[in-house]
């Protein structure tokens, strides 16, 4: 279960939000929404330990994830966590493989097949390419595929399919859907693209900005 | 990092083979006497053949000072001839008890001629039992040979590891037989007219340590001279370029390290994104700290040995193919731990160097990189 209490984020003494208060049953989706720069990918980043919130707890089954200490969040969001960044933050210099590889040392995805998983995302025959060769949509699948190496509990997407023409938006919309209940993982999604709503049914949406 | 680790292992090799060449070289001999000169030229030429003698002195006075009742022993040398560079030395029989040294075959030398040869020189030059030679005039070999008197090789030393390895034995009677007509001496066997180059003399007691150098310096044309003073003066002498040799490889180092400092920070700076990114995956601040360090140590530790492997290779081949390197006394291992100190202070400051980008990388606020990237 993750909950956020009293989650507020500040920049500069600018409130960017405030207050913020989640409860995600295990295996229940979340979506985000709201206009753009009111703090969507913060929230995101927080709920990720990658930016400690001004106020408020993060809790994910009772662990207390900034009472940890930092190496421990590092290692806590390579054990349980599948993250896609909206800049897909991608190794540019290493291949489509690598770049799966490398997540796989941390996720630590036992018998996962990294040549299926590219294939369900449509870049089995790209795998020795290097990812500064991609095209945007091909980066943004790469990074879908990557957040699925190991067997997250709770997956983060900002943005999945932003760069996806519309079959692809539907084909990652599914990958997303499926990994997730294969996973048995809690989905947490920001997006504004309609395809994917209309192919994750989410228990909860949060829209910043407005009141839950 | 190369460069300063092969000058500084070239340094060690040769201050420390050397210290323990000329230290086996001298079986605990008190004093050398033979002509005017140098005091040091008389010691690196007489007992360390590394020089040319400073001239002969008449054998019957290398005799009397023999029976100095302050002399427990003596051997007389005669030098002036080589056989491809490795020199001839005419000599009493004592030097084998002088320097331990052992038969491996043959016996020692009972007739004009006759000789035997040290380890090295059988080695280098193929010569075995029974096989004849002819000695080239001087030290080194300049072709102008005798070859009307041929040497017959009677015998074959084990190794000693001293400078007896590098040396052709043989009777102070051949040597004069030999240069009989250059010194025009009809009779040979007249001790008035026959010269040797030195005496190497033990006391009696260590009490004459100065009373029978100043006695042989005032009273006599020949000089006495102390094998251990001139070494330790000589070294003296050398040390002061051993010591800037030395300063100027941790000159060379530590602007290595400097150089793997930027190198790594520029690295840093360049992947910072790569490495922010390697968090992300769940890669902790100890991981990537630990990649940094084992990065910059990789480039230390290969530098360092490529240095050391240089460095001992230059020497080597120095040691093979040059004439002086030749009388160096090889397989010594005494350097081995004067290198490994040196290594390890070496990789030590590495470490502490690589410290610094790690620490940087540490510290970096992966969320700020992502957002700033």
């Amino acid at each position: 279960m993750l909950i956020c209490e009293n989650l507020s984020f500040s920049i500069d003494g600018h409130k960017l939000f405030s207050n913020i208060n989640l409860n995600i049953e295990n295996q229940k989706d979340l979506l985000i929404t709201g206009p753009s720069g009111i703090g969507k990918t913060t929230l995101l980043s927080i709920l990720c330990g990658l930016q400690k919130p001004t106020e408020g707890k993060v809790l994910y089954d009772d662990i207390n994830l900034y009472n940890l200490v930092e190496n421990k969040i590092d290692y806590f969001r390579g054990d349980k966590l599948g993250i896609v960044f909206q800049n897909f933050n991608l190794i540019n210099a290493f291949t489509i493989k690598q770049n799966l590889e490398l997540a796989k040392t941390t996720q630590g995805s036992g018998d996962k097949n990294l040549y299926d998983l590219l294939q369900r995302v449509g870049l089995a025959d790209k795998s020795h390419i290097k990812v500064s060769k991609l095209s945007v949509g091909e980066k943004q699948r790469l990074a879908v595929a990557r957040a699925f190496i190991g067997n997250p509990k709770w997956i983060f997407c900002d943005e999945p399919t932003s760069s996806l023409d519309d079959k692809n938006a539907e084909i990652i919309s599914q990958f997303i859907k499926d990994e997730s209940i294969r996973c048995k993982a809690s989905l947490i999604l920001i997006t504004h693209d309609k395809r994917v709503q209309s192919i994750l049914n989410f228990s909860q949406t949060l829209k910043l900005g407005e009141e839950l | 990092m190369i460069v300063g680790m092969t000058i500084i292992t070239v340094s060690i090799l040769v201050t420390q083979i050397t210290k323990n060449t000329f230290n086996k070289n001298n079986p605990n001999l008190d004093v050398v006497v033979g002509a005017k000169g140098s005091p040091l030229q008389l010691i690196l030429s007489t007992i360390h053949h590394i020089d040319i003698p400073t001239g002969n002195i008449s054998y019957k006075n290398a005799l009397n000072i023999i029976k100095h009742p302050a002399i427990r022993s003596g051997t007389p040398i005669s030098l002036g001839d080589n056989f491809q560079n490795f020199r001839i030395v005419g000599t009493s029989k004592n030097i084998l008890k002088l320097y331990n040294a052992n038969l491996k075959v043959g016996k020692v030398w009972e007739k004009p001629m006759q000789s035997i040869i040290g380890y090295n020189v059988a080695n280098y030059t193929q010569l075995k039992m029974n096989k004849f030679f002819v000695g080239s005039h001087g030290l080194i070999d300049t072709g102008d040979v005798h070859a009307e008197q041929p040497y017959k090789v009677v015998g074959i030393l084990n190794k000693t590891g001293t400078i007896l390895d590098n040396l052709i034995l043989t009777s102070l009677g051949s040597v004069w037989r030999l240069h009989s007509n250059e010194t025009n001496s009809k009779t040979v066997n007249s001790n008035s007219k026959l010269e040797v180059t030195a005496l190497l003399l033990k006391y009696k007691n260590k009490s004459s340590v100065f009373s029978f150098p100043r006695l042989i310096n005032k009273n006599t044309n020949m000089q006495a001279a102390s094998p251990s003073y001139e070494i330790s003066k000589l070294f003296k002498l050398t040390g002061d370029a051993h010591m800037i040799v030395n300063y100027l490889s941790i000159l060379i180092i530590s602007l290595s390290f400097i150089g793997i400092l930027f190198s790594l920070l520029n690295n840093i700076n360049d992947r910072k994104y790569d490495l922010a990114i390697l968090r992300t995956l769940g890669f902790t601040k100890r991981r990537v700290f630990s990649l940094i360090l084992i990065e910059g140590m990789s480039i230390s530790l290969l530098g360092s040995i490529f240095g050391i492997i240089i460095g001992c290779t230059t020497y080597i081949s120095v040691q093979h193919f040059s004439l002086i390197g030749r009388n160096m006394i090889s397989l010594q291992f005494d350097f081995v731990f004067n290198l490994f100190a040196v290594w390890l202070i070496v990789m030590v400051a590495s470490f502490l160097t690589c410290l610094i980008p790690c620490i940087k990388v540490y510290k970096q606020n992966i969320r700020s990189i992502l957002l700033n990237s």
